[in-house]
């Protein structure tokens, strides 16, 4: 049956749900709608064409995340779409396949971001793939027996991986050429000084340019999503999020929690409450800028400069003032379902004070950045033009973030499917067309400064809030049952881009599944469009600018 | 050739004002925030018993055993598996288990983590702060203090 | 053979001296040699003794300052002692020789990088009669064992069986034959004011004064003769010797530590000494060749040849602290377009001047 409704995907025109039903016509066999989206389930078998539609006739242009999941009866993988121009609009294709025969269409040709994330659905659920290019484990090692969060696997059974048992990539000196060419095989990591962590990026070299990258990741994986699915609702989900971007952006990986959960159990959060949370998000995002920047110059400059130990030195700052706030330096657990655990630390005034003191100083700093990194011709040699992301290849691997945004994808979540108390500030969100390691940092900086107006603005309002409204918690019950299937997927605008969570009730107190969107996973995989021709010094600098942390890469 | 310059100086400004923002640890003990989470401080008068901090703590990092009149028994707390998460603290309706702000402790084995009673009841405050006053608990309904000081050991 | 006159109270280098104050001289031959390798022990031994406040505790200090931190400050005062903890804790560590190494050449490599710098220093005049040899050709000989340090690097890049070494190694060779044209090219310009090679005459040469101003003399040294020789030998040096800008064959951010990766223990110690020491060789020529060798008012002439070379020490630290890397294909190209004809440039029109002027 045709389709019915003729639509340009360009004019970002929105179909309304009815035309979403036409366009995907008799490829679905049902709906299955999530409280964020519209879900359409489709056959195993249609999924590239579903998908291709979705993206080319109804403007769905970003596939934010996979999710595998396994079910007494079936398998599923859902995707969840959003549009780059709108990311409000949301759809979900949920393709169910058998329990014996997993087997689903790839949704590589479509949106090659699908690459990685079906690689970590047949590693951790072992729903097969047809049609993807390179299907092999990305988080477990290779020899592992079983799928993790298939219902079948024994949970108890230690598993041994020798090192034997991996594939020795010292041995491949020269890949894909039967040892004709003149390239050489080197291993950057995982104990290199510039991956950031336990990053293992294996890297063709012809010379010193890079021909091919290939980042082998995974060592990091502490079955977070497990762990999460394994904790009640109420409290003990809270204190992991802080660990999965764990250089100091807790609170806002704390926030993706508490949003999908507040949207699964339909608890409304306090307005006072929001504004504290806007405020310390916003502290975060600063913190994890300034050390991306230092990092990021670590990696250009060599050895530790002195600008990496200024970038530590007023992310300190902040550092205290969000201990002061939270009680602790990184790993807060600030947030509460509902609300945070504290209003503001008394005396009030003093906690005011520091921080104005800090957003006061913050201008200086930043032009003294300025003048040591952004301003030197030297780091402009090294940055312009290299580790160019074009911003059609940035939507098709699913960037976000800063490294979307240095790509002039306009594209903010707290813009775009506001939250908390953005919507009533007055900021801008930064794009640039630089495309390339420059614009990146570029971007970075000029967002602390966008941060330091939100914060200013919440600091402002905090203050003249009435002492009897000043509620931190909404009245949320000891022990949190959604419905069961409830299903819902939300995101939040983390330091390195969309963090969304998607979870399914099973009307226990307990997550039936627990999916983590890591915005550094979706990133990271762009490094090989970004670093490929260039030389190793490119590479490490572009990597150093897509600002990964293996933690929330892995989880 | 102004960048680099403007570069150099920048440095050299820092060089030359002679500031630092480095503490001398261990020679100077650092100040920690009134909310800071350290190490568990536990008070056996206080304890009811009722084992809320052992359900909610989200990698059971703490272990009760009570005898089968339900009296306790052992109070064992892992704090090198402890993720400093607050929640024991937060879910005690009696304020027995409390964290300090102290953040120093070594042992030779993973093993000498593992405090039992008698270890929790002896963690020492950290610089003489009072958690409590910061944290301003609101559970004085649960059990009378009456008006004196509060004695956790 | 030329008019610059030497100085005569110099001329008598140190081995004659010890030799004659210790009666050594009236051995023949073998009492000169005896005396020779004292001079050498004890030159050898004053730059090594540099490097070992350099190493360990000078780089430290003067990097926590530009960081805004406070760096070693528990043993002795301002945590000198260091030094002493640190090469006890190097030389009691255990040197691990990877399996693929290239015995021969992995173990000379350190010795080369090392020596080839400690060579160096013997035509280097550093004042109050501290010199050890005065030949005709004392410029090129420097710049020519200088030079012997890419083999050194080369050796350890492709003996340490570690690809990182062997780039880092194959960066030191095309970086070091980029650099050194320059830098002897614009050596060169500076021979052509002072008409000769020998180090002793240059120093000479720099000692009449350039301009008076209200009394004081301002010497002709050649920094200030001709700045732009000055600023392109000093980055042709930074070049040579590998520092930043221009530390391509260590670049940890991107070769782990390039050359030096599987170097550990004593091997690692006579790498990092041979590299300090190859930033005061470095230092030395730029003191002996532009900044008046070791001559300056009131202060001993050997105290000031130290203030000298640990000044351009301290550049290379501040330019660390400030600069980012070069990347390698920008390094070579402004090696070769740049730098080269810069310097050939400068040497043409010295040439001219003093032609015009004599």
């Amino acid at each position: 049956m045709s389709t019915g409704i003729e639509q340009t995907p360009a004019d970002g025109e929105t179909l309304t749900e009815d035309e979403l039903e036409a366009l995907i016509g008799d490829r679905a066999i049902a709906r299955d709608d999530h409280m964020n989206a519209p879900g359409f389930v489709v056959n195993p078998d249609e999924v590239q064409s579903v998908l291709s539609d979705l993206k080319e006739r109804a403007g769905y242009d970003h596939l934010s995340s996979v999710t595998a999941q396994e079910y007494e009866d079936r398998y599923e993988s859902i995707y969840h779409l959003k549009k780059y121009a709108d990311a409000s609009d949301e759809v979900s294709v949920v393709v169910p396949t058998a329990s014996d025969d997993p087997v689903s269409e790839s949704a590589e040709p479509v949106f090659r971001t699908a690459d990685w994330h079906e690689r970590e659905a047949y590693d951790l659920v072992g729903i097969e793939y047809a049609d993807h290019p390179d299907l092999r484990r990305i988080l477990l090692p290779e020899t592992w027996q079983g799928h993790p969060l298939s219902k079948g696997y024994d949970q108890e059974k230690p598993q041994v991986v020798t090192l034997s048992e991996h594939a020795n990539p010292l041995e491949s000196d020269h890949r894909e050429s039967g040892g004709e060419s003149d390239t050489m095989f080197l291993n950057i990591g995982p104990h290199h000084p510039a991956t950031h962590g336990v990053l293992h990026v294996e890297t063709v070299l012809d010379g010193e340019t890079v021909v091919d990258v290939e980042p082998d990741i995974g060592y990091l994986h502490r079955c977070e999503e497990q762990m999460c699915q394994q904790g009640t609702y109420r409290h003990q989900i809270m204190p992991y999020p802080d660990r999965w971007d764990y250089v100091s952006s807790g609170l806002l990986n704390e926030w993706s929690y508490a949003r999908a959960i507040e949207d699964l159990a339909d608890i409304e959060v306090p307005e006072y409450a929001q504004v504290i949370r806007t405020m310390g998000a916003e502290l975060c995002r600063i913190a994890s800028h300034m050390l991306a920047l230092g990092t990021f110059a670590l990696d250009v400059y060599g050895e530790f400069t002195a600008i990496f130990q200024y970038t530590f030195r007023d992310r300190e700052v902040v550092q205290d003032i969000l201990e002061d706030l939270t009680g602790q330096r990184m790993m807060f657990n600030y947030f509460r379902v509902g609300g945070v655990a504290w209003d503001l630390p008394e005396p009030r005034e003093e906690f005011f004070e520091k921080t104005r003191d800090f957003l006061d100083e913050l201008p200086a700093k930043v032009a003294e950045y300025n003048d040591m990194v952004t301003s030197n011709e030297i780091f402009q040699t090294r940055c312009i033009d290299t580790g160019v992301l074009e911003p059609e290849v940035a939507k098709d691997y699913g960037c976000t973030g800063p490294v979307a945004r240095g790509s002039g994808v306009d594209y903010d979540l707290r813009r775009d499917d506001p939250y908390g108390y953005y919507e009533n500030l007055d900021w801008d969100v930064v794009t640039r067309d630089g495309c390339d390691n420059y614009a990146r940092v570029l971007t970075r900086m000029e967002e602390v400064e966008e941060s330091a107006k939100i914060i200013q603005q919440c600091l402002d309002l905090l203050e003249d809030w009435p002492e009897d409204d000043r509620e931190v918690q909404a009245n949320v019950p000891r022990t949190l049952k959604p419905d069961a299937d409830a299903e819902t997927y939300r995101a939040v605008e983390a330091a390195k881009g969309e963090l969304g969570i998607y979870i399914r009730s099973d009307g226990t107190d307990k997550p039936g599944r627990f999916k983590i969107r890591s915005p550094c996973f979706s990133n990271l995989q762009a490094l090989g469009e970004m670093a490929e021709g260039e030389y190793i010094p490119d590479l490490v600098a572009s990597l150093g600018s897509l600002d990964i942390v293996l933690g929330e890469v892995d989880r | 050739m102004i960048g680099l310059l403007k570069s150099m100086a920048t440095t050299m400004k820092h060089a030359l004002d002679g500031s630092t923002f480095t503490v001398e640890y261990p020679k100077t003990a650092p100040d920690v925030s009134p909310r800071f989470r350290g190490v568990h401080k536990w008070s056996q008068e206080r304890c009811i018993w009722c084992r809320q901090c052992e359900n909610v703590c989200p990698n059971d990092t703490i272990q009760i055993v009570m005898d089968d009149q339900r009296n306790g028994e052992q109070y064992n707390l892992h704090i090198g598996q402890c993720v400093y998460c607050r929640l024991c603290e937060e879910v005690c309706p009696t304020d027995a288990i409390l964290l300090t702000q102290n953040f120093e402790f070594t042992a030779d084995t993973k093993h000498d983590f593992v405090y039992n009673k008698e270890q929790l009841k002896s963690v020492p405050w950290y610089k003489d702060i009072d958690p409590l006053e910061s944290r301003e608990p609101d559970r004085g309904a649960w059990i009378g203090e009456g008006e004196g000081e509060v004695d956790y050991q | 053979m030329n008019a610059a006159t030497p100085l005569q109270s110099d001329t008598v280098l140190l081995p004659e001296r010890i030799g004659e104050l210790t009666g050594l001289a009236e051995f023949g031959l073998a009492g000169e040699l005896l005396a020779t390798f004292i001079a050498a022990f004890i030159v050898g031994n004053l730059m090594l003794a540099m490097t070992g406040v350099a190493g360990p505790w000078a780089k430290r200090k003067i990097t926590a300052a530009f960081t805004d931190r406070i760096a070693v400050n528990h043993l002795g005062p301002g945590g000198i002692l260091i030094i002493v903890a640190d090469s006890v804790r190097l030389l009691s560590k255990e040197n691990i020789i990877p399996e693929n190494a290239d015995r021969p050449a992995y173990d000379l490599a350190p010795i080369v990088i090392a020596g080839s710098a400690l060579l160096g220093f013997a035509v280097i005049p550093m004042g109050n009669g501290v010199h050890l040899a005065d030949p005709e050709v004392g410029l090129v000989y420097v710049f020519a064992v200088a030079g012997i340090a890419s083999i050194g690097l080369m050796m350890a890049g492709y003996a340490s069986g570690n690809k990182y070494s062997m780039l880092g190694g194959l960066r030191a060779v095309a970086q070091n034959i980029a650099y050194e044209i320059p830098l002897v090219v614009t050596g060169m310009s500076v021979v052509l004011f002072a008409g000769s090679l020998r180090m002793s005459e240059i120093v000479a040469a720099q000692s009449e004064p350039l301009i008076t101003i209200a009394g004081v003399a301002i010497p002709a040294w050649y920094a200030l003769v001709n700045p732009f020789a000055f600023v392109l030998f000093l980055i042709a040096n930074f070049a040579e010797v590998g520092r930043n800008p221009f530390d391509m064959p260590e670049a940890p951010a991107e070769l782990i530590a390039g050359y030096q990766t599987e170097y550990s223990s004593v091997y690692f110690v006579l790498v990092y000494l041979g590299e300090f020491l190859h930033i005061f060789l470095g230092g030395a020529i730029i003191t002996t060749i532009f900044l008046g060798g070791p001559a300056g008012p009131v202060l001993p002439e050997i105290v000031w040849f130290i203030i000298k070379i640990w000044a351009v020490f301290l550049l290379t630290q501040w330019l660390r602290s400030a600069i980012p890397r070069v990347r390698i294909d920008q390094l070579i190209e402004i090696g070769w377009k740049g730098l080269l004809v810069l310097s050939f440039a400068n040497l043409f029109l010295t040439a001219a001047i003093v032609g015009v002027i004599q």
